[in-house]
């Protein structure tokens, strides 16, 4: 699942539309919208750091973060010196003068994320009147979202991605909401993309036979300790492809499962280890 | 993990600056060596290789490579997991941290937190610690124990600077641990008999599966055979023996490619020992590999270290110092002992 968090609705609108993403109905503390095949969920958080930490906590312990498979994505808008998209290798928050670093891992040249569209950004706490670094993005949110992500994410599956929107002004009203969502709406396609790609990035889980351990676990009447073990006989079976059915099954044949006793338990563990290896 | 081609970007694609290292002269011969890498400025190394929640395996797919200066110690004492030669004052240096190798069982992978490169460009400071030392007594330091330097020799330049050093003291004695392929080294420093370079070696099988972006068992060999041939004192260490379901087919005919290729008598010794990690370090391997079947094996908990059920891990070494022993004198070869 892709978790993104957008601050305002006007930047997030262009996404809605063309995810066709459903508002969830329900009482919700922040405005959340999702994929009708689960694969995207995106909470607006409104402006500031607090609420980009408090909505980016609900949004991935709700709908529960996976480590091994989703990403957490921040789209918005902030100020910076010439227009475009930038995805960002560095977040500073002013306030704190802490910086935070999402890894760099995947390349996105061929969706429209080169490296030249890198960027370090600064977290402020109101809008800037003017560019104090112009090789920097300055916005209201990030430092947030990555300190509260990182509860939960590992830093490969964060992403920032932030389009320009003005370079600073003295007259936040002059930020319209039409400006910001014509502005979004430009760079959808490569948003898009990105997520399609990496929505397919998924790293190695074990599964063990659950039923079949619990069942193994009552029958040797293993204590938590030895539960432990059996379980990583399971994940080594998994791991290097050998039958552990089998290996219990030849013990239930044997009469040596189910056992009389604790002792007896930890005995026909040791000979599940031996048949193992 | 997905693997399509393309994902990920290239090794050291984004080399992360530490403000104090950023006027450092290698910090400047590195940097220029990565035009096309980005550069991003920071302020301390542990900001960036100490995040939590870091996967190192995923890293290892695109490493970043972080240069900072080392404020701390830089020379440590040797574990008690580690083979110590019968030298008394066994030391280790850490001026660089993880390799750009991806061997599966590296114990660096429970040590750090992170599949990131740091280089402590500030090597004169480790030289310093070293020479504090050698005032109280001869030293013997391993210099390539959380790395491989001689794999990070154009980026670096420390084996160079190290065999240089060792040259100019002569109560030090180093050892340089490598999984590389390459014999252009010798060539390019000087000669020093106290300058050790210790080979890894394992049966090409454990090396496709376990030892991935490392040298072949040949290159390994050859690249050590050069070694002797230039004179330098070489090891070969066959630690960590791994167990796979035929390791002693696979083993014994490693050591027919070892006496091929090698003059054994001419090896300044040899170290043997089954694979050990502290139990500590092997909680983040299992989490970080759960379906490897090495990560995963049913190790016992010794004091603190797992390692194989006592009749593997003897039938394994004993196997192995027995093949051995055809090759070389007893004398010369080490077990592991803790």
């Amino acid at each position: 699942m892709i978790f993104i968090v957008c601050a305002l609705a006007a930047e997030a609108k262009p996404l809605i539309e063309t995810m066709s993403l459903r508002k969830d109905t329900r009482s919700c503390p922040y405005e959340t919208f999702f994929a009708e095949d689960s694969s995207v969920v995106l909470a607006l958080s409104g402006m500031g750091t607090v609420a980009a930490a408090s909505a980016t906590t609900y949004l991935l312990t709700r709908f529960g973060f996976r480590k091994e498979k989703d990403f957490l994505l921040n789209f918005g808008s902030c100020a910076g010196k010439e227009e475009g998209l930038f995805l960002i290798n560095k977040i500073t928050d002013e306030a704190t003068g802490r910086s935070f670093y999402p890894d760099m891992i995947y390349d996105l040249s061929s969706f429209g994320l080169p490296f030249s569209s890198e960027k370090a950004l600064v977290t402020v706490s109101k809008v800037v009147d003017s560019l104090s670094d112009p090789n920097l993005l300055y916005e209201m949110e990030a430092s947030a979202i990555f300190q509260a992500g990182a509860r939960f994410v590992p830093p490969h599956r964060i992403l920032f991605i932030k389009y320009v929107s003005d370079s600073g002004t003295d007259d936040p009203k002059k930020i319209t909401a039409a400006l910001l969502t014509s502005r979004a709406r430009k760079y959808t396609s490569t948003v898009l993309a990105v997520l399609n790609h990496l929505g397919d990035v998924s790293e190695p889980e074990i599964n063990i036979d659950e039923e079949l351990f619990i069942s193994t676990a009552l029958a040797l009447r293993l204590s938590e300790t030895m539960r432990c073990e059996l379980r990583q006989f399971f994940a080594y079976a998994q791991a290097a492809d050998i039958d552990m059915e089998k290996i219990l099954f030849g013990l239930h044949d044997e009469g040596r499962i189910p056992v009389r006793s604790k002792r007896e338990g930890k005995e026909v563990l040791d000979v599940i280890r031996e048949r193992l290896i | 993990m997905s693997s399509a081609k393309g994902l990920y970007n290239f090794p050291f694609s984004h080399i992360y600056v530490e403000e104090k290292a950023a006027d450092h002269d290698l910090t400047k011969k590195i940097l220029s060596r990565y035009s096309k890498s980005a550069i991003i400025p920071i302020a301390h190394y542990k900001d960036v290789f100490n995040r939590p929640r870091q996967s190192f395996s995923i890293q290892k797919g695109s490493p970043s490579l972080i240069l900072a200066k080392n404020t701390g110690n830089s020379v440590f004492k040797g574990a008690p997991v580690c083979q110590d030669f019968g030298y008394d004052h066994f030391y280790y240096t850490s001026c660089v941290r993880n390799c750009i190798y991806d061997c599966e069982y590296c114990f660096l992978r429970g040590m750090y937190g992170s599949g990131n490169v740091v280089v402590f460009v500030n090597q004169e400071d480790s030289f310093s610690e070293v020479e504090a030392l050698l005032k109280n007594h001869p030293v013997y330091l391993c210099v390539s124990y959380d790395t491989d330097l001689i794999a990070l020799e154009n980026l670096t330049g420390f084996v160079r600077s190290w065999t240089e050093f060792t040259m100019a003291h002569p109560d030090l004695t180093i050892e340089i641990r490598t999984k590389s392929f390459r014999k252009d080294i010798y060539e390019k420093i000087p000669y020093c008999d106290r300058v050790i370079f210790a080979y890894t070696i394992s049966p090409q099988e454990i090396i496709d599966r376990y030892e991935k972006k490392t040298a072949s068992l040949s290159e390994r060999l050859s690249a050590a055979s050069c070694a002797m041939e230039k004179g330098f004192p070489v090891r070969l260490c066959f630690d960590p023996l791994i167990y796979i379901p035929n390791w002693k087919d696979i083993y014994t005919s490693m050591c027919s490619d070892v006496k091929k290729h090698i003059d054994t008598h001419q090896l300044k010794d040899i170290s043997v020992g089954s694979f050990r990690i502290s139990a500590e370090y092997f909680k983040k391997l299992r989490k970080d590999f759960p379906i490897s079947p090495l990560c995963q094996f049913p190790y016992e908990n010794h004091g603190g270290v797992m390692e194989y059920p006592e009749p593997v891990r003897n039938d394994m070494e004993n196997t192995l110092i027995t093949l051995l022993q055809n090759l070389i004198s007893k004398d010369k070869i080490y077990q592991t002992d803790f």
